[in-house]
Parts: structure tokens; C-alpha cells; sequence
């Protein structure tokens, strides 16, 4: 170099990383080299479906700088994600609707095979390694969808579980080995993350470096229709008339799918799983087939569609290079073959459209998910506030906490079941035209003061149907509901004194007397001054039993467990 | 196209697919950036709003500094804590009922945990070794600054303190969390 003019640095860079990485080679690889028969959309799909993988693989890694696989955290996390992190959704959309895409992409790519003839020698092995690369997308499927803890993620994977749990003699501990042990836990969320971000992505890496290998080593399988000279004769190279085509329909691609995710803001997040709930259980739409295939088949003969049916298929599809005695590729000579991959992709539709249309129908269905629709969103709400260690977003509830409240203090007298307390009255239904009916009807009945034992308690009143109506009336609209009929409220105040209320009840907001003063009573505020001291003078005075809570409970306490009351009207 | 030579439509397919796979993945990119940085301008929850309590005044002997745990609420990420230990920090006072000073344990330097020597009756980092004497201030050593002074008060005979964390390893005091 000495006495030499040195040559640009740039051009000395690439001369030196050439000559040490041997990147003529290499650059020849990534080229590929003629296309047998001509450049074609139809194999675009191998090269589409790579790409979606390292858009996984990408959204993937993102995703795990958050993700956090413990059944107190993952919820969390992935509720973090998708609601407090920018574009948090979008990532998380990209990730899920990206595996949607690439089980329809890697189909696609495997019926062009199929119609191609490419799966014939010598590309044997590659078939079969195409199909292992889609069981290992399948399984990462299966494994992913449990990672948000929610409850449909929760739900079919036990199901999932425990249909393996049902394979002869290997079942039981393939399902200890998915779980972690004997039930769902903490290590059933940390073996599917690993399952799922290491051990899965080695393995298909693995597999598609295979799969490219084979692929480049026996070439494209042009058309049926040309004569190994036709197609030779229209060899173009790879690069770039395949490579431009392959991009574009990749673009046309990403660009569905994230569309797809900004018209649907993300992927669904469903509320925390919650083991004691009774969840639809569906799988994503891939699995849908073999979901209603299960429907067939009862009791012991359930195995026949879990794992009989499908280990069949499976075998045949492995085996199918053998099984064709097709002369050439075309269609024409592989009529069996290609019949019967027709009538396998007609049943699954049939199989996922009657899964479909049967929940369409059902009305418990919509029932279903309208409830954890309504679930779901209260749970993302309170997580905004910051999830509690144990990861119960609900405790960020008040009511969650005044029902606790309840448990503790309240329930040993009084009951929300309409079965009646121990020593007070029953709160379900609490202030409804119903309620105050039935207590004016029977103020000492079971589900009234009746257990509460008052010594010369409320008499029954006594009046004809109509004046009772108004006489319910007048109490509901104290109560402050919404919905009071004026008049008929106003009739029933006037009744108050013929019908002999006000020998014991004042109703003027500071009278005294044996009864409560009618004045709001039912209110929130009254019932928060029942709670805090019920033997208040204008509450039920000398002749109250029930203990006071001022000092035990704080007042946002008490407030709370008004609130909590008072919205047992709807119960 | 059938026009074109062959090798000048190859060059422009060329040009198509590197700018249509660039922007592909400058697409997906962009986004993935956001996300990454998103959590980073959020407060991690190093300091506590209000005053927490660390000690009694009794506890706190003239020459005698007290390292105690500043217990309080902690919000990180999408936790929210209601009891965890937020840091350490060292009491002092000069006399019996002289006032009570409260400093961070964390070395203004690279952040170690600064231990107190009683036969040197100085503050020192096991780390690098930065001394600071009993009101916090840089004896010898590479600390850039004295110790951190906590907002410390009496009230009803119990020390309340205001926790806080600071930017590490620079001469000015900046709070952070």
C-alpha cells in the first residue's frame, strides 16, 4: 500500500469485508438464481409468510420488554400495554393480527404446493418440513393466546389442557408437563413464555433455514403446463423480478393487517381470567373447525375428533409424497390428491361456519359475551389507577372494597340473597316499588324487620290496593329515585295521616317520633346515617338493635357501603 | 416495458423492491420505536408524595447517626404499592434536642449505599471510597457533590421525612421519579 495510490476507503472496506466474509458468495445465495418457467405471484407466499414471521418475531421482542408471565402480573402488564404504553396497542394489534395473517399466508403457501405438484421428488423432505414449520405456527398459537391471563386466553387453554390431559396413557403427564403441575398456575404462564419466546422461535428458525435450504437447492416447480424446455426457456433470475413481486404482495400485506389493527384499535383484551366464573370457552378462529369436530363426538369417543381425526390427517398429509402415484404434476394425473385436499379445506369451513352460526343463534352466547364485554372494560378502567400487588384490579373498586366490607361487618345479620337475615332485613332488591310493597304489606316477614325482633315493631298497613300504591309511591320518590310517578307520590303523602302513618312516623325532616322520620329516608345520606348509628332519634331511636359502625368504619367507608346498598335496587 | 432492455428494467424492478421493503419496514419500525420509548418519561415511583414516618425522635442520639427504611406507596409501571421500601436514609443531630437532619444513603457518585464509620465518625462509601462528614458535605473522594438532604421534620415526637431520589453522578441535585 506503500508506494501504491490507496484506493477510496469505501471501495477498500467493501474489497477488504469481500474478501474476509466472502461476500460474493453470499450475495449469490440471496439472489437465488433462475426461476424455472418465469416469475409468478403464486410464489410469492413462502417468501410473504417469512416476513410475517420476522414481523412476530419483531412485534415479539417488543412486547416481552413489558410482558411479565405471572398470574398477578401478566394481565397487568398486557393491560399496560394496551392502554397506557403509545402505540402499545398497535404492537400488541401487529402481533396478533400478524399470527392471523401468517396461519392464512402459510396456507395459502401450502395449497400452491399442493396444486403445484412441488411436495413430488424431489422436494420430499421439504414438504415435510413445510408442514412441521406450520404445526410449530400452530403451537405457537396455541401457547400465545394464554399469555394475557384474561378469560378467553385462561379458558381455552384449559380446555386445551385437558383434552391432551385425555390421550391414552401419555396424557396424564403431558398435561402435569403443560400445566406445571396439577392445576393452572403461575408455572403454567412461565412454561408457556418460554414455550413461547424461546424454545419456539429457535425451532422454527431452525425449520426455515432448512426449509430455504431445501428450497434453494431443488428450485421453484414451474407451472404443469410447461414442458421442462418451455420453462427453461423462460428462466428469468430471481433477483429481482421474483424479489419485486414477493415484496409487494409482503407490503400489499402489512398494509391489511395493519389496517386491520387500526380499525379494530388492537386485539381484544378480555377481563383477568377468573377460575371461578362459568366463560364461554372459544378458540381464536384457526381452531374453530376442531372445536365443533369435538361437538360430534361424545363421552369416550371424544378422542376420535381431538386427537384420532386430526393424527390421521396429519400422518396422510406427511405421507402424501409417497401416496401419489401421479405420473407428472399435472392436476389432471393427481385427481385424488387434489380431491381430497378439497374436501379437507370444504369441511373445515363447514366445520368453523357451524361453529359460527351456532353461536349466532344462541342467544345465551351474546348473553355471554355482552357480560364479559362489560367485565373487560371495567377492568381496564380500574388498571389505569395502577394494579395492586396480588394484581386484582378490582380492588381498586370501591364497592369491591364496600362489599368486603360487608362480608366482614354486615352479612352476619342482614342477607342480599332474598333469603331472608339472621337478624336484619334483606337488602335484595332494596328500595325497589317491590320491596318497600312487600315491607308496608309485612313489616315483620321474614325478609323485613321480622328477624330483627323488634318489640312492638310497625303494624301492617292495612288500605285498599289503590292507596297502597300511592302510599309505595310516596316512599319511593323519598327514596330519590328517578322514575317517580308525582302525583300518585303526592296522593300517597296525603294518605299518611288517614291511614295512621303519622301516629308514628313524622315525615317533615326533624320530627321525632317512635318510627324513622320519612324525610329521605332510603337515600344514600339515610342510609350512611343508618350505618354510622341507627338509634339516632330520628332514625329508629330507643328501639333500634343494630350496632353503630361511627368509629369502627370510616365515613368514606360508610359512604361506600351506602352506595353499596342502595344499588342493591336492581338486584 | 417490452420496449425496455431487459437490464434497465431489472435496474428499476431493483430500485422498487429496495424502496418498497424500506418502507415496509420503516413502517413497523417507527412504531416499535414509540413503544420503546413510551415508558421511558414516566415516573417510577423513586419518591413519596407526602411525609413518611421513620423514626421517633427518642431514636435519634447526637453523634449517633440512625440509618432507618423509608416505608411508603410506590407506583412502577403498572404496579401500584401500597407498603414498600422505598430507601434508606441516615438521621442525624449534633446535640440532644438540636434539630434532625436526614440524608439519602445513595452516593451522589455511582449510586452504592454509603455506610456510616463510628471510629471516624464519618460517612463512607464501600464503593469508591468518597468520605463525607456529619452534615453530608465531600471530604475526599470522586463523589461530585455532599450527600443528598431529605426534607426532615418533627411532628408529635416522630421524624417524617420526604423521600426523594436524585440524578446520580452529576454536581447539581436533580430530583428524578
Amino acid at each position: 500500500m506503500s508506494a501504491e495510490k490507496a484506493p477510496p476507503s469505501g471501495r477498500r472496506l467493501r474489497s477488504w469485508l469481500t474478501d474476509q466474509l466472502g461476500l460474493e458468495e453470499i450475495a449469490k445465495a440471496v439472489r437465488g438464481g433462475q426461476i424455472p418457467g418465469g416469475a409468478s405471484l403464486w410464489h410469492t407466499l413462502g417468501a410473504v409468510a417469512a416476513g410475517l414471521f420476522v414481523l412476530e418475531a419483531v412485534t415479539g421482542i417488543l412486547l416481552a420488554t413489558v410482558y411479565t408471565p405471572s398470574v398477578t402480573g401478566a394481565w397487568a402488564s398486557v393491560a399496560y400495554i394496551q392502554d397506557q404504553l403509545t402505540l402499545g396497542w398497535f404492537v400488541r394489534g401487529l402481533h396478533s393480527f400478524g399470527s392471523s395473517a401468517l396461519i392464512v399466508v402459510a396456507g395459502l403457501h401450502l395449497l400452491q404446493v399442493l396444486l403445484f405438484g412441488a411436495y413430488r421428488r424431489p422436494r420430499e423432505l421439504n414438504w415435510m418440513v413445510g408442514l412441521a414449520l406450520f404445526g410449530v405456527v400452530a403451537l405457537f398459537a396455541l401457547s400465545g393466546y394464554l399469555l394475557p391471563w384474561d378469560q378467553k386466553g385462561y379458558w381455552a387453554k384449559l380446555v386445551e389442557a385437558t383434552i391432551a390431559g385425555g390421550a391414552p396413557i401419555v396424557g396424564g403427564p403431558t398435561q402435569k408437563l403443560i400445566q406445571g403441575g396439577g392445576a393452572f398456575g403461575n408455572l403454567t404462564l412461565t412454561r408457556a413464555y418460554a414455550f413461547h419466546a424461546m424454545a419456539l422461535p429457535a425451532l422454527l428458525t431452525g425449520l426455515l433455514v432448512l426449509h430455504i435450504y431445501l428450497f434453494r437447492r431443488h428450485g421453484h416447480t414451474p407451472k404443469w403446463s410447461l414442458s421442462p424446455q418451455d420453462a427453461a426457456a423462460r428462466a428469468v433470475p430471481a433477483w429481482p423480478d421474483q424479489a419485486v413481486r414477493n415484496v409487494i404482495v409482503g407490503a400489499l400485506v402489512w398494509g391489511v393487517v395493519a389496517v386491520a389493527v387500526i380499525a379494530r384499535h388492537g386485539a381484544a383484551l378480555e377481563s383477568p381470567a377468573d377460575p371461578t366464573s362459568s366463560y364461554l370457552a372459544r378458540p381464536e378462529w384457526y381452531a374453530l373447525p376442531l372445536f365443533q369436530l369435538r361437538m360430534f363426538f361424545e363421552g369416550p369417543l371424544e378422542i376420535v375428533a381431538t386427537m384420532i381425526i386430526p393424527g390421521i390427517v396429519t400422518a396422510l398429509a406427511f405421507a402424501l409424497p409417497f401416496l401419489d402415484r401421479g405420473r407428472t404434476n399435472r392436476p389432471s394425473d393427481r385427481r385424488r390428491v387434489l380431491a381430497a385436499a378439497g374436501m379437507g379445506l370444504v369441511a373445515l369451513t363447514a366445520l368453523g361456519v357451524t361453529a359460527l352460526a351456532k353461536d349466532a343463534r344462541n342467544p345465551a352466547y351474546a348473553r355471554g359475551r355482552a357480560e364479559e364485554k362489560a367485565r373487560g372494560e371495567t377492568a381496564r378502567r380500574l388498571a389505569l389507577k395502577g394494579t395492586p400487588a396480588d394484581g386484582n384490579v378490582f380492588r381498586n373498586d370501591p364497592m369491591y372494597r364496600a362489599r368486603e366490607i360487608w362480608d366482614d361487618r354486615c352479612a352476619g345479620c342482614h342477607s342480599l340473597s332474598g333469603a331472608g337475615g339472621e337478624k336484619g332485613p334483606d337488602f335484595k332488591g332494596y328500595n325497589s316499588r317491590a320491596w318497600i310493597r312487600g315491607f308496608l304489606t309485612d313489616p315483620d316477614g321474614p325478609l323485613y324487620m321480622g328477624p330483627a325482633k323488634i318489640e312492638k315493631g310497625m303494624r301492617p298497613v292495612s288500605v285498599m290496593p289503590e292507596e297502597m300504591e300511592a302510599l309505595v309511591e310516596y316512599v319511593y320518590a323519598e327514596t330519590g329515585a328517578g322514575d317517580v310517578d308525582a302525583s300518585r307520590a303526592g296522593r300517597g303523602r296525603d294518605l299518611l295521616s288517614p291511614s295512621d302513618c303519622d301516629t308514628c312516623h313524622d315525615f317533615d325532616g326533624d320530627g321525632e317520633n317512635d318510627g324513622p322520620n320519612l324525610k329521605g329516608r332510603g337515600t344514600q345520606k339515610w342510609v350512611a346515617a343508618v350505618i354510622a348509628d341507627a338509634g339516632q332519634p330520628l332514625l329508629f331511636g330507643d328501639r333500634n338493635k343494630m350496632p353503630k359502625f361511627r368509629g369502627k368504619l370510616t365515613p368514606e367507608e360508610i359512604d361506600d357501603l351506602a352506595k353499596f346498598v342502595i344499588g342493591q335496587k336492581g338486584k | 416495458m417490452a420496449a425496455e432492455p431487459p437490464d434497465q428494467r431489472r435496474a428499476f424492478l431493483k430500485l422498487v423492491t429496495a424502496g418498497v421493503g424500506a418502507l415496509a419496514g420503516a413502517l413497523a419500525i417507527i412504531p416499535g420505536l414509540g413503544f420503546l420509548v413510551s415508558p421511558l418519561g414516566r415516573p417510577t415511583g423513586g419518591g413519596a408524595r407526602s411525609p413518611l414516618r421513620v423514626a421517633t425522635e427518642r431514636e435519634v442520639k447526637p453523634g449517633k447517626p440512625l440509618r432507618v427504611t423509608a416505608i411508603g406507596p410506590r407506583e412502577d409501571a403498572w404496579l401500584r404499592l401500597e407498603r414498600v421500601t422505598l430507601g434508606s436514609l441516615w438521621l442525624v443531630r449534633a446535640t440532644d434536642d438540636g434539630p434532625i437532619k436526614a440524608f439519602s444513603t445513595v452516593c451522589p457518585h455511582l449510586g452504592c449505599g454509603i455506610d456510616f464509620d463510628d471510629k471516624q465518625g464519618k460517612f463512607n462509601c464501600p464503593c469508591h471510597a468518597s468520605a463525607f462528614d456529619l452534615d453530608g458535605r465531600c471530604l475526599s473522594g470522586p463523589s461530585p457533590r455532599g450527600l443528598d438532604q431529605l426534607e426532615a421534620h418533627v411532628e408529635n415526637h416522630e421524624v417524617l421525612v420526604r423521600y426523594q431520589r436524585f440524578r446520580v453522578g452529576t454536581a447539581k441535585r436533580e430530583p428524578i421519579g
